[in-house]
């Protein structure tokens, strides 16, 4: 055989890992050796172990301060680079929530949504305060729902749930995570429809949740609503 | 919060949420270092600038895929900025035949002891790799520095070490193996 793991190369897969997070894999090698990363765990783990490892290379990498034309360019590039009115940034969501609900009305009516929509799952943990929550949307009642495996509340706190469309449009609030039990929330057919492959996040906000419709506190935990087989 | 490396995550996610303020407020962190990351491997301040605004774009898409991997926040950046200039420098490289310095063993001295500043910024996976690449000898250790830090190819570490490509593969792999068990350690 020949490849990444070449019996007469010492070291096999494991010594491929590091070859791999150096860059160091080209052609055939690189790709018979992201082949099988993807579906071997160990491999996965050796491949973030080396990231870390090999990361505090750039430790003694002294700090240069870019010029500011790099961030001038970078919020041009991303965010163009004209400041637009208030209205300017508001309209886009608008038209995007009707425009969202025209479809889900449309998909609805002509029976394109069928029972046969997987559930989704987000796994949103938060290692430095040791909540551990599971986030899964049931399509067929069109329930959110998040389960807290681990990890206190927050006391005199609100954990709020917030869906972060595909499309970079403004995250949108939930609900909140319910104190004791199970949280189960109904969403609208417009959060429904833009739930598949959005992203969860959670925020820590004044009881009773955000004042003011966007995120207030620390935004503590991340994930991606995709399906799962179960 | 006054642990710096939960600051930076929060910071991430709130630009996975879209937060542009949380960008710049990242940016401002941490723009000096991945700058300095893409000058080393680029060697070149125009095209470093151009590296650097590709990661940086790169990380306000990809921030809510953030956790996937399981990177803590520095390393997640630090990787996202490395291979950016590592692509960039090979395909301005590519077919060029560039010569890289020579390692020679005979100049190699043993690693400076880590500042005050360093020490304090360092983790536990820092010194336990430093140690590591310590107990290898120290051209091995600097082909691993170069291929990491240079984004240096097989080609250009045999170029380096006047020795065959197989040759130079096989004395890496070793090392990265030996490298694996000390740090399994």
């Amino acid at each position: 055989m020949t490849g990444a793991a070449d019996t007469d190369l010492p070291g096999g897969w494991e010594a491929a890992a590091a070859e791999y997070v150096l860059g160091l894999l080209s052609g055939d090698e690189l790709a018979d050796f992201e082949r099988r990363l993807a579906q071997d765990p160990d491999l996965q783990q050796d491949v973030a172990a080396w990231q870390e490892y090999f990361a505090t290379l750039a430790a003694p990498v002294h700090e240069v301060a870019a010029p500011p034309r790099v961030l001038r360019r970078i919020e041009a590039q991303l965010f163009g680079g004209a400041r637009r009115s208030l209205l300017g940034r508001v309209m886009p969501y608008m038209l995007g929530a009707v425009t969202a609900a025209a479809i889900a009305w449309a998909v609805n009516f002509s029976g394109l949504l069928g029972d046969d929509e997987p559930d989704l799952w987000a796994d949103l943990e938060t290692p430095a305060r040791g909540l551990v929550l599971l986030a899964h949307y049931a399509p067929s009642s069109q329930t959110f729902m998040v389960r807290r495996d681990a990890g206190e509340y927050p006391e005199g706190r609100s954990l709020e749930i917030w869906m972060i469309p595909q499309e970079g449009a403004a995250p949108v609030s939930i609900g909140l995570v319910a104190e004791e039990g199970l949280t189960e929330i109904p969403v609208s057919d417009a959060i429904a429809e833009a739930l598949p492959g959005a992203g969860i996040a959670i925020s820590d906000e004044p009881e009773g949740g955000s004042p003011t419709g966007q995120a207030t506190g620390p935004v503590i935990s991340v994930g991606q609503l995709a399906p799962r087989e179960e | 919060m006054s642990n710096p490396l939960l600051e930076i995550e929060d910071l991430i996610f709130r630009i996975a949420m879209g937060d542009r303020a949380a960008f710049r407020t990242l940016y401002g962190r941490t723009s000096a270092k991945l700058f300095g990351v893409c000058l080393r491997v680029l060697n070149d301040r125009a095209q470093a600038e151009e590296a650097l605004q590709e990661a940086y774009a790169k990380i306000w898409t990809r921030a809510g895929q953030y956790r996937a991997n399981g990177y803590s926040p520095m390393t997640w950046l630090i990787t996202l900025a490395r291979n950016t200039a590592v692509d960039k420098r090979r395909a301005r490289d590519a077919g060029v035949g560039r010569r890289t310095a020579p390692i020679d063993a005979a100049e190699l001295v043993a690693d400076p002891a880590p500042g005050p500043a360093q020490q304090a910024e360092a983790r536990g996976e820092a010194q336990a790799l430093q140690l590591c690449l310590g107990g290898l000898p120290p051209e091995r250790a600097e082909m691993v520095r170069r291929a990491y830090l240079d984004g240096a190819t097989y080609a250009e570490l045999a170029d380096a070490t006047g020795t065959k490509l197989n040759t130079v593969r096989t004395w890496l792999r070793r090392s990265l193996m030996q490298l694996r068990e000390c740090l399994s350690r």
